[in-house]
C-alpha cells in the first residue's frame, strides 16, 4: 500500500468532504485488496499457509451457506441446521466467526460468506473440480 | 398468462418442464465451480466472465460470440431459455439481459435462483448438460437492440436532464463512503460516490430473504418509496451492471417500466476523467 499524500486545503467544505471520502475509499479498497490475497493465498492447495488446512467437513458448511443464503445469507436457523448435519453444535459454529480472517460473518439476522470464506470456498470448489 | 409470467417461472414450474425437448437451461453463476456441486438436470454453465463479454474490449460479448454461444447452447428459434445461477440470480440476469439486448424472445428466469430450487428440497444432480444436435442455420441471429442498454453518454445526457437514474449498489457505496463492497475490491473505480441526480435503491430491496422477487404490489410499494416513478424512462446502474441488470429485470420485464441497464456503471463513470461524481445522500 503506497503512502497517502497529504491532502492540499480544499477551497470549499462540499469538495473536501468528497476528497476526504475518496481517500478513505481508496484505503478501503487496499484494504480489502490486501485481505483478498491473502485470504487466496492461505486458502489456495500447495502453497505456503498461516493457516491450518481445513477440514472436508468445515468447507461444506461454507458451500451450504453460500448456496443456501444466495446473496442475503441463511438465518440462524439454517445455520444450525447446516451445522449440525456437519457434526458442528453452536458453540463449534462460533469458530467461524472468529478471528482475522473469519469465514462467516453476521449481517443483522443473516449469516454470509465473508471474503476470506468465499476464496477459502472457491478454492475448495477449483480443487475439488481437479 | 401475465407479464410476471411470461418471464418468470417457480421451481414446480421448471420441475415440470426439464423433459420440454424445446428448454434450454442457462445456469451463470458468479463462481462458475458452483455448477459442478450440481446442478437443475441438463442445465449448461456459462461463464459470465468468458461468454458474456468481449475478451479484449471492455464490452459485452459481439454478435458473432453470441452466435456461438447459443449455438453451444443448442438454442433455436423454437427454443424456450430458463436462466438460473447463484447469489439470488446476479449474472443470471446480466445474461437475461444480454440474451434480450440481442433479440432472443422466449426467455425465463427460475426465480431466486440455485438457492431457492435448494430451499424447495429439489434436487441437483452431476450429468453434464443435454445435448442439442442443432445446425448453426437454425440459430438466432443475434441483433443488438439499442433500447435497453444505455452507454455513458446516454447516462451523462440523463443526468443533465434529471431524467431517473436508479444506483442499486449499497448506501455505503452511493454514499461515497466505499468503492466496492468487501471482495470485489479489484472492482472499484478510482473515485466513490454517485451519478449526480442518481437516487438509491438498493437492488435486494425487491427481492425477499428467500432471493425470490416480491410481488408485484409489493415491487410497486417499494419502487414508490425509493422515489422510482414507472411511467418515467430510467437508467439503472450498480458497479459493473449485474445487480442493475437484476433491478432492471423487474423494472422492464416484470413490471413493463421503460428500462435500461447502464453496464458501464460505477467502474466506468467514476473512473473517467472529467465525470462530475455527488457524495452523500
Amino acid at each position: 500500500m503506497h503512502d497517502v499524500p497529504e491532502l492540499d486545503p480544499p477551497p470549499c467544505a462540499r469538495e473536501a468532504v468528497a476528497a476526504i471520502r475518496g481517500e478513505l475509499g481508496t484505503l478501503r479498497a487496499s484494504i480489502d485488496r490486501i485481505e483478498r490475497r491473502l485470504g487466496n493465498l492461505e486458502a489456495a492447495p500447495g502453497r505456503p499457509s498461516a493457516a491450518p488446512p481445513r477440514s472436508e467437513r468445515y468447507l461444506r458448511v461454507l458451500v451450504e451457506v453460500y448456496e443456501r443464503g444466495g446473496q442475503p445469507g441463511v438465518d440462524s436457523e439454517t445455520l444450525a441446521l447446516i451445522g449440525r448435519s456437519h457434526g458442528y453444535d453452536r458453540r463449534g459454529l462460533g469458530g467461524f466467526f472468529t478471528g482475522a480472517r473469519a469465514p462467516l460473518e453476521r449481517l443483522g439476522d443473516r449469516v454470509r460468506l465473508t471474503p476470506s470464506g468465499e476464496a477459502l470456498m472457491a478454492a475448495y470448489l477449483e480443487g475439488a473440480a481437479e | 398468462m401475465s407479464r410476471r409470467e411470461r418471464v418468470l417461472i417457480d421451481g414446480a414450474g421448471l420441475q415440470a418442464r426439464l423433459d420440454d425437448p424445446r428448454l434450454v437451461l442457462v445456469e451463470v453463476d458468479e463462481r462458475p465451480a458452483i455448477y459442478r456441486e450440481g446442478h437443475i438436470a441438463g442445465a449448461h454453465c456459462v461463464d459470465p466472465r468468458r461468454d458474456l463479454q468481449d475478451p479484449l474490449v471492455r464490452d459485452i460479448a459481439g454478435p458473432a460470440a453470441i452466435a456461438k454461444l447459443w449455438h453451444r447452447l443448442g438454442i433455436t428459434r423454437e427454443s424456450s431459455v430458463v436462466l438460473y445461477g447463484d447469489k439470488s440470480n446476479w449474472w443470471a440476469c446480466f445474461g437475461f439481459w444480454l440474451f434480450r439486448v440481442y433479440g432472443l424472445r422466449r426467455l425465463r428466469l427460475l426465480d431466486g435462483g440455485r438457492q431457492a430450487w435448494l430451499a424447495d428440497g429439489r434436487a441437483f444432480d452431476r450429468d453434464g448438460p443435454r445435448r442439442h444436435s442443432v445446425a448453426l442455420t437454425d440459430v438466432p441471429r443475434p441483433r443488438r437492440r439499442a433500447d435497453l442498454r444505455a452507454d455513458r453518454a446516454a447516462v451523462a445526457a440523463a443526468a443533465q436532464a434529471g431524467q431517473q437514474l436508479i444506483d442499486v449498489r449499497t448506501a455505503a457505496e452511493f454514499r461515497g463512503e466505499v468503492l466496492s463492497e468487501p471482495g470485489y475490491g479489484h472492482e472499484a473505480a478510482q473515485r466513490a460516490g454517485h451519478i449526480p441526480s442518481a437516487i438509491s435503491l438498493p437492488w435486494e430491496r425487491l427481492v425477499g430473504a428467500d432471493g425470490r422477487i416480491l410481488r408485484d404490489a409489493a415491487l410497486r410499494e417499494r419502487l414508490a418509496a425509493g422515489g422510482v416513478k414507472l411511467e418515467l424512462p430510467s437508467i439503472t446502474y450498480c458497479r459493473i451492471g449485474e445487480r442493475s441488470a437484476h433491478t432492471w429485470f423487474v423494472l422492464h420485464e416484470v413490471l413493463g417500466a421503460p428500462a435500461r441497464n447502464y453496464d458501464g456503471s460505477w467502474a466506468e463513470w467514476g473512473s473517467m476523467i472529467g465525470m462530475p461524481i455527488a457524495v452523500g445522500d
